[in-house]
């Protein structure tokens, strides 16, 4: 118990790092689960990049449709991340985070579109930045932040 | 142009190495790279040190002006002297001029300071009861002295602090993990030294007093009645070995050289000015 008491910012650290992967981990997993069964479920929704070329009829309504998110890292994440700096290389460890991020953004902004009624969104934009009081500072957990625009577009009935 | 939903089976854009194989690898090659840098530095440092004469680092303990804050004691003084003066001819310590210095706090310590200076702590003198007890703390202090060690624990801390700057910037999260790595071979380098520079005060005693009286006695003290074991492995990680192991060592010492142990003479209550005056 004693070394525990002493060594207490070395505890500390192992604890939170455990935590970061056991949790981090945990809410990766679900999370994935999560975008691959919706992705599923949006899947007839056409999202496109380009322009109005794309649309094969007459539009009856267009409106701007948004879907953003906010994604925090792990501990254990960071620290892999803080590795990485050392040897150079991918930061794989902020990969899925980012994977994540643009997903469920997408996500977000279809799931707008369907409510509105679209039949498509053209001109997709993704967006990406750090955000948080610790975005770009060093010793702090950061959390990337997507976003998705577009425009969803309602074709006339015939 | 119809539309047609398919699902993408794979995800390029996610790598599928295991974070904790990633891990693994990238810690693995943290130590490797610390290890090389920190056994580099150390042979360094104690060729540094084997070439750096007692004027040199007089000169350097007053640059560095460490300040302990202590103030002189003509006691401690003529006592320091006069264990001085039984040190061989030829001892390197010879070269230095030592001065000590009692610094008024409650800690039971003393330290070798850089150009000769030795300074004791209040607490310790009044633990101290017997002047064979008290050449033994300043026998012990000469110890580190004779075998450079405070100038090894600079060396080794500033390159420490510099190399692990130089490699990940002053202020990085790795930084602060790699001191905590190097934490458990400094404490195992540092404890050699303790035992080391208690060997030598232990010879010195025996020369000076004709026995070995009063060798332990200090450290019976600290451990107290009940040591358990637990106390024992929070130790593992400490600079200095635990009281009773340096006990045991100091007796198996005694019985190696034949030493023989009689009564230790009283310390002389001239050190500290009288309790009720503080």
């Amino acid at each position: 118990m004693e070394i525990l008491l002493q060594h207490g910012d070395l505890v500390l650290f192992l604890t939170l790092l455990c935590l970061g992967y056991g949790a981090g981990s945990w809410a990766e997993k679900s999370h994935y689960a999560s975008i691959n069964k919706r992705e599923k479920e949006l899947a007839h929704l056409p999202v496109v990049t380009g322009r109005e070329s794309y649309i094969l009829g007459e539009v009856e309504q267009s409106e701007l449709v948004t879907g953003s998110v906010v994604v925090s890292i792990d501990y254990f994440k960071r620290l892999l991340a803080i590795l990485r700096n050392i040897f150079g290389g991918n930061v794989k460890s902020y990969e899925s985070l980012v994977d994540r991020a643009r997903r469920e953004a997408i996500l977000r902004m279809k799931e707008q579109a369907q409510a509105k009624g679209a039949d498509l969104v053209i001109n997709l934009r993704l967006e990406t930045s750090a955000i948080g009081q610790s975005a770009n500072q060093k010793r702090q957990v950061g959390s990337v932040e997507a976003i998705a625009y577009g425009t969803a577009v309602c074709l006339a009935k015939r | 142009m119809k539309f047609t939903p398919k699902e993408i089976p794979d995800n390029v854009n996610v790598s599928k190495t295991h974070p904790l194989i990633e891990f693994f690898w990238l810690v693995g090659g943290l130590v490797l790279v610390v290890g090389i840098v920190f056994f580099t530095l150390g042979l360094l440092t104690d060729l540094a040190v084997s070439r750096t004469s007692p004027k040199i680092e007089t000169w350097l303990g007053k640059y560095l002006a460490i300040d302990m804050q202590g103030e002189a004691n003509p006691a401690l003084q003529r006592r320091l002297d006069a264990l001085l003066a039984t040190l061989p001819e030829d001892s390197p310590l010879h070269e230095y001029e030592f001065t000590v210095s009692l610094i008024n706090s409650d800690t039971v310590n003393a330290m070798a300071i850089p150009g000769g200076r030795i300074a004791v702590f209040r607490g310790l003198i009044e633990k101290v009861e017997s002047e064979n007890e008290l050449a033994m703390v300043l026998y012990h202090e000469l110890g580190h002295f004779a075998h450079r060690d405070h100038l090894r624990g600079l060396g080794r801390g500033l390159g420490l602090t510099v190399g692990t700057a130089l490699l990940f910037g002053s202020d990085s999260g790795a930084a602060d993990l790699v001191a905590k790595t190097l934490l458990s071979f400094q404490a195992d380098y540092s404890q050699d030294q303790e035992s080391a520079a208690d060997s030598f005060a232990l010879d010195r005693l025996a020369e000076h007093y004709g026995h070995a009286g009063g060798a332990t006695d200090f450290f019976n003290r600290l451990v107290g009645p009940a040591s358990s074991q637990a106390e024992h492995i929070a130790y593992i990680l400490a600079s200095h070995p635990h009281p009773q192991d340096r006990i045991d060592a100091i007796n198996s010492l005694i019985q190696e050289h034949g030493y023989s142990v009689e009564t230790a003479i009283p310390l002389t209550a001239d050190i500290l000015p009288p309790k009720e005056k503080r």
